[in-house]
């Protein structure tokens, strides 16, 4: 299993933490943003936290605060590889 | 402050209903109507060991074609009770905020203890797992005034939003509150109350309440006024109201229900029920003073029947200190003795019900009760036919608040 976070599994996380439903396919459009979703960084917090417990790993350069899906895998694929890698 | 502008005045015009009897104005009326008894043993699960046994537990809801799933996750059950009688009264009032006055519109609810059953779950985790498994949504579930934000955002309603806590009187106290908002140039304001203490953390907060009834028989755990009154039954669930402006809402062609005609309150401090009875008297002399009618003019109180000997004695003095001889012969009636007490949600579905009551023109009865121990002339057994104009409503909090309000019939266009 891929240590990386995709967008079908960011799509189930934010159905879990935050209760929104949300199609993969329309969190990867290119200039999709968690606003039009109605996902509020309440449920980024959660999203987040439930990652930092999967992985062990502190999620601390501020993934909860973006403003977009792509932005967001970036963030936490980096803090999770910064861990693997360490 | 604002004052009170001339010529504005606060009106019902929308009715929703969540309660242990039915969900929806009709359902709830039909079985108020019918004096329908549905308190029962609480099924909720984690709650078969406490000593509390019978309460008005809502049978009739589902949150998930209710809500948006968002909510279920993101709100405690409370929310949840407020959020759908909300929508209720909006669609039946024929409501429809205009996108373009978005500070027309305001919100108002009371709670007595806010989302105890998502807490519980948030504070498991935390004592079970740690801190890091706390959900982000506790910060906000939880919290007392989330029904008022969550209606609020949701709606778009960005004028005066409040709750108020003042005790199980609140739900009146609010409905008032939102009166004044009206009466000072707010269109509209959803206003109400709903609760949801049937969970095993908000339980047991309750048991150290005297006044609560650990009776495990459900025709016999909540008799208010009678000879064999031992407490109260809990209940969850409430009623939420649209209150507005009586000239803008008749431009609208919408059905005024009923008027806010008067409303004070008063605090006598924690069970001490003896000196309730002045503080209740005065509450209502108060409230029928500012609605400019006289006692002889009220058609019918929906009392606060706590179900306490002492408590009820004090009511029904009450009564009589306020509304002279014609409280023998008033008709009282306290149809939660079916459903149970939702605290603050308790006032508001009586408000509910007393506007239904004057339109249908029926006097709703006291189930379970067959036996009245006071000089009142209590609905009991069946309902009956009457030509209601003017109701009171009355209610108490355990932590000694008393409030009275004076709602009266709507006239047509």
């Amino acid at each position: 299993m891929s240590n990386t976070l995709n967008y079908p599994e960011l799509a189930a996380l934010i159905q879990a933490r935050a209760g929104v439903v949300i199609d993969p396919a329309a969190l990867e459009r290119p200039g999709a943003a968690f606003d039009e979703f109605g996902v509020d960084s309440l449920g980024l917090l959660g999203v987040v936290g439930e990652l930092e417990n999967r992985h062990g790993v502190k999620v601390t350069n501020g993934a909860e605060s973006a403003k977009t899906p792509a932005e967001f895998l970036d963030l936490v694929n980096s803090a999770v590889t910064a861990k693997a890698g360490a | 402050m604002t004052s009170r502008q001339q010529n504005r005045r606060a009106v019902i015009t929308g009715l929703g209903v969540v309660a242990p009897n039915g969900v929806g104005a009709d359902a709830f009326w039909k079985a108020t109507r019918q004096g329908v008894s549905v308190l029962d043993r609480i099924s909720r699960e984690g709650c078969g060991d406490l000593p509390l046994r019978i309460a008005g537990q809502v049978r009739d809801f589902d949150p998930r074609t209710a809500i948006d799933n968002r909510y279920l996750v993101q709100t405690d059950r409370f929310t949840h009770y407020a959020m759908a009688a909300a929508d209720q009264a909006v669609a039946d009032a024929g409501f429809l905020a205009d996108p373009e006055q978005p500070y027309a519109v305001g919100v108002v609810t009371a709670a007595g203890s806010g989302g105890g059953e998502f807490g519980q779950g948030e504070l498991q985790q935390l004592w079970g797992k740690g801190p890091q498994f706390v959900g982000p949504y506790q910060s906000i579930a939880w919290f007392y005034a989330a029904s008022t934000g969550q209606i609020s955002i949701r709606g778009g309603y960005k004028g005066p939003c409040a709750v108020v806590a003042s005790d199980e009187a609140g739900g009146l106290d609010a409905i008032a509150h939102a009166a004044r908002a009206v009466e000072e140039g707010t269109d509209a304001v959803v206003v109400g109350a709903a609760e949801a203490p049937l969970a095993p953390y908000s339980m047991v907060c309750q048991l150290g309440y005297p006044e609560l009834s650990l009776s495990d028989r459900a025709d016999r755990a909540y008799l208010p006024f009678s000879p064999d009154a031992a407490g109260f039954a809990p209940a969850e669930g409430g009623a939420m109201l649209l209150l507005e402006d009586e000239a803008t809402a008749r431009r609208r062609g919408a059905t005024v229900r009923a008027h806010i005609a008067g409303h004070a309150a008063t605090f006598t401090g924690a069970s001490r029920w003896a000196e309730s009875r002045e503080g209740l008297a005065a509450a209502i002399r108060i409230a029928l003073e500012r609605a400019r009618i006289a006692a002889e003019e009220v058609d019918v109180v929906f009392a606060d029947a706590l179900g306490v000997p002492a408590a009820d004695r004090a009511e029904a003095l009450a009564l009589a200190d306020a509304l002279g001889p014609y409280a023998e012969r008033v008709p009282v009636t306290a149809p939660k003795s079916g459903t149970g007490r939702a605290y603050c949600g308790a006032p508001a579905l009586d408000t509910a019900a007393a506007v239904l009551a004057m339109e249908d023109g029926v006097l709703p009865p006291t189930p379970n009760v067959t036996e009245v121990a006071h000089d009142l002339a209590l609905v009991t057994g069946r309902a009956r036919p009457a030509e209601l104009r003017t109701a009171l409503v009355l209610s108490r909090g355990l932590m000694g608040s008393n409030s009275a309000l004076v709602i009266r019939r709507g006239e047509p266009s």
